[in-house]
């Protein structure tokens, strides 16, 4: 794991051994430096300050951009457990407009809300099985998924969008209920807290950091490593098809085409938000805040009448930009550059 | 981006430390067999079923026809084959590059002629290889997250640019010649798709070039070491690409004489289902780009059974998705296998 305490407390002691203010200082130092939200938060700050002075209208009309936030964020809590521990979940986009289909095809809206989720856990189940038990690449196998599953959603819905039988429930679900929080938003509320229960005060959440930053050291630690990665899949394909739900709620029908934007939108948050795509670090925490960011940069552009086709520019843009300004990136970045110097000195470089 | 192998691998290591395997005879694998030789048969099989069984298929239309649909996927996939055999899964962004270059060959001749085109579309496949290769092979991020982004800036970019619309190229310009002659059956694509794929294959063996893209997918740190300047190959590969794709977008304009945005939807998964199928490996340095032919005539006349079999659209993007997770199962199984 990479976030040892142990050199931490022995600097720390060290320290004390002057005066308080020093051992302080140093403890706050040491837990920023181990902190991975701090890209998301710049860009938090930088799309609230940008939006509460060219479209304030954003933050009045809060439920809606808490509505985007949650469907964006669900997304991203989902990618979250799986990319922690070194994989990659692309087919939650299309398990959202499964889930959201199979939803809408059932006439009992109880009854459909439980098909949908349990959909979005069979799909868990046949990522973790092609990556854990046939051992292909998760990027491939799921990126498979992703088609056959949009494919799927196309069958299922024969290429048109399926109007929800009960509307009235789909209104009703737009309501708010304690304060000014919508159900959906509620429901975001909860799978942040529990996930963030689960991954950083349960003994099987944090084998998922484990499994991510060393997969050998975790597997000689005897860690289930199997099991988690297990875990993790069924973990963000029964979160994406909450999301599907939830979308489905929204917009009272359930489009096959459903989850495009999202996916983009929900991988920027987490990367943004600091969960590193090799695994092993990153939190819920920054997940939460790249989704922040991203719902209300997505609120404020279609308030401002920009197009979808620039929101998608500026999107792109930010999980292009996330990706490289990784620490870890910039790194073998620079790194790079110096080695193709000294290369050229050294040996002529065959390219 | 650090090397990571993979899961199964690591356990059959951890598992395997106990025994010593000791020297065994090479025994026949079926799997490894699939994965190697199965391609041939498959095709072949699969002609022969759609020439007995599929009413319509054996007409001389209908083979033209699979000819003109084949070629810019053709194209694409063998450009892409250097991206995945140097272990970098694939490049997403040939949607977008498709798209951009078929637009740009229409939309920019009808204004200032073909040369110029020409010109801006090179100028803009260059761009998309570079963006993608430098941010793949010096930042080392990861490849299907870096051309997800840049396929839908680069899709935002033209729908914005070109305001959404259809253009149609005069019906006597030499786009429109160019996708009308046809030699037999045979469209003139079919046969840039081929000249292509002699070339590629050429600089995949042949070349210094290729022998690093080759020596990159199976061990980048090695080749690292080797003194090879690893972030150039990288580039070097994605520049194929995306020069590919280029082709590819003046094939599919020419065949269609018009342009839009939409127009290359569903070539990224057509054109790794082709790579993957041919045997071409996702783990890298194992594949050739004319096994991608031979696994885009499969994909080919797959979908062209499909349709004629009056399948719809979803189910067709269904049994590709299904193609792909099957075949690179069977390459994973199979490479666990020969391990052993």
């Amino acid at each position: 794991m990479t976030q040892t305490p142990a050199p931490a407390t022995a600097q720390t002691q060290t320290m004390q051994l002057g005066t308080e203010a020093v051992g302080f200082v140093n403890k706050l130092r040491v837990s920023l430096a181990r902190r991975t939200e701090g890209r998301g938060l710049a860009l938090l700050t930088l799309v609230v300050l940008v939006t509460a002075f060219l479209e304030p209208s954003v933050f009045t009309s809060y439920q809606v951009t808490l509505g985007r936030v949650a469907l964006i964020g669900l997304v991203a809590l989902g990618l979250t457990a799986v990319i922690l521990m070194g994989e990659l979940d692309l087919s939650v986009a299309s398990t959202l407009a499964v889930s959201g289909v199979v939803m809408a095809s059932v006439p009992d809206i109880w009854l459909g809300i439980l098909a949908a989720l349990v959909t979005g856990l069979l799909i868990g189940a046949l990522n973790a099985f092609f990556v854990v038990v046939v051992g292909v690449n998760s990027f491939i196998a799921t990126l498979g998924m992703l088609f056959a599953l949009r494919g799927l959603a196309f069958v299922l819905s024969d290429e048109k969008p399926v109007r929800l039988t009960d509307i009235d429930a789909g209104i009703a679900f737009g309501a708010p209920v304690l304060g000014p929080i919508t159900p959906r938003v509620l429901l975001f509320i909860l799978a942040f807290i529990a996930l963030q229960i689960f991954l950083t005060r349960m003994r099987a959440g944090r084998e998922f950091y484990a499994v991510g930053g060393n997969r050998q050291a975790a597997m000689d630690a005897g860690i289930p490593v199997r099991r988690r990665i297990f875990t993790g899949f069924m973990i963000s394909g029964f979160v994406a098809a909450l999301a599907g739900v939830i979308n489905t709620l929204e917009r009272t029908a359930a489009d096959p085409t459903a989850g495009g934007t999202v996916l983009l939108a929900s991988f920027a948050a987490a990367i943004i938000g600091g969960v590193v795509l090799n695994g092993g670090r990153g939190s819920v925490l920054g997940t939460l805040i790249g989704a922040l960011s991203l719902g209300i940069l997505q609120v404020g552009l279609t308030f401002s009448g920009v197009q979808v086709d620039i929101q998608d520019i500026f999107i792109g843009t930010i999980l292009l930009l996330a990706v490289i300004t990784d620490p870890t990136n910039l790194r073998a970045a620079l790194a790079g550059v110096r080695a193709s110097f000294r290369g050229r000195e050294k040996a002529q470089a065959v390219v | 981006m650090a090397e990571k192998e993979s899961l199964t691998e690591v356990i059959a290591i951890a598992e395997g430390a106990t025994h010593d395997p000791g020297i065994e005879k090479k025994r026949f694998n079926f799997l490894v067999w699939v994965s190697e030789r199965g391609i041939v048969v498959f095709t072949i099989v699969l002609i022969l079923f759609a020439v007995i069984f599929v009413n319509g298929f054996a007409s001389l239309p209908n083979i033209t026809d699979v000819f003109y649909r084949a070629a810019p996927i053709g194209i694409v996939a063998v450009g892409m084959t250097f991206v995945v055999i140097s272990a970098n899964y694939l490049d997403l962004s040939v949607v977008a590059q498709v798209a951009t270059a078929a637009v740009i060959f229409i939309g920019v001749s009808n204004e200032y002629g073909l040369l110029a085109s020409f010109a801006v579309a090179l100028l803009v496949a260059m761009l998309y290889g570079v963006v993608n290769g430098v941010a793949v092979g010096y930042f080392k991020a990861n490849a299907v997250i870096v051309t997800l982004s840049t396929t839908f800036i680069g899709l935002g970019l033209l729908r914005w640019i070109s305001g959404g619309s259809i253009f149609f190229g005069p019906e006597d310009g030499p786009i429109r010649l160019f996708g009308q002659v046809k030699i037999g059956p045979v469209p003139l694509s079919a046969l840039v798709l081929l000249v292509i794929t002699v070339i590629l294959w050429w600089v995949l063996t042949r070349t210094n070039f290729g022998f690093t893209v080759r020596a990159y997918g199976s061990n980048k740190e090695a080749t690292r070491l080797a003194g090879v300047n690893t972030g150039l190959v990288v580039i070097g590969a994605f520049v194929i690409t995306a020069l590919a794709a280029m082709v590819a977008g003046f094939v599919l304009a020419a065949f269609s004489n018009t342009a839009v945005s939409a127009m290359a939807d569903g070539y990224d998964f057509r054109a790794l289902a082709a790579i993957i199928i041919g045997g071409t490996s996702v783990f890298g340095g194992k594949g050739s780009v004319l096994r991608t032919l031979l696994g885009v005539i499969f994909v080919s006349v797959l979908t062209n059974i499909l349709v004629l079999s009056g399948i719809g659209f979803g189910f067709q993007q269904m049994a590709i998705g299904a193609l792909i997770v099957a075949a690179v199962s069977v390459d994973a199984l199979a490479r666990r296998a020969a391990k052993k």
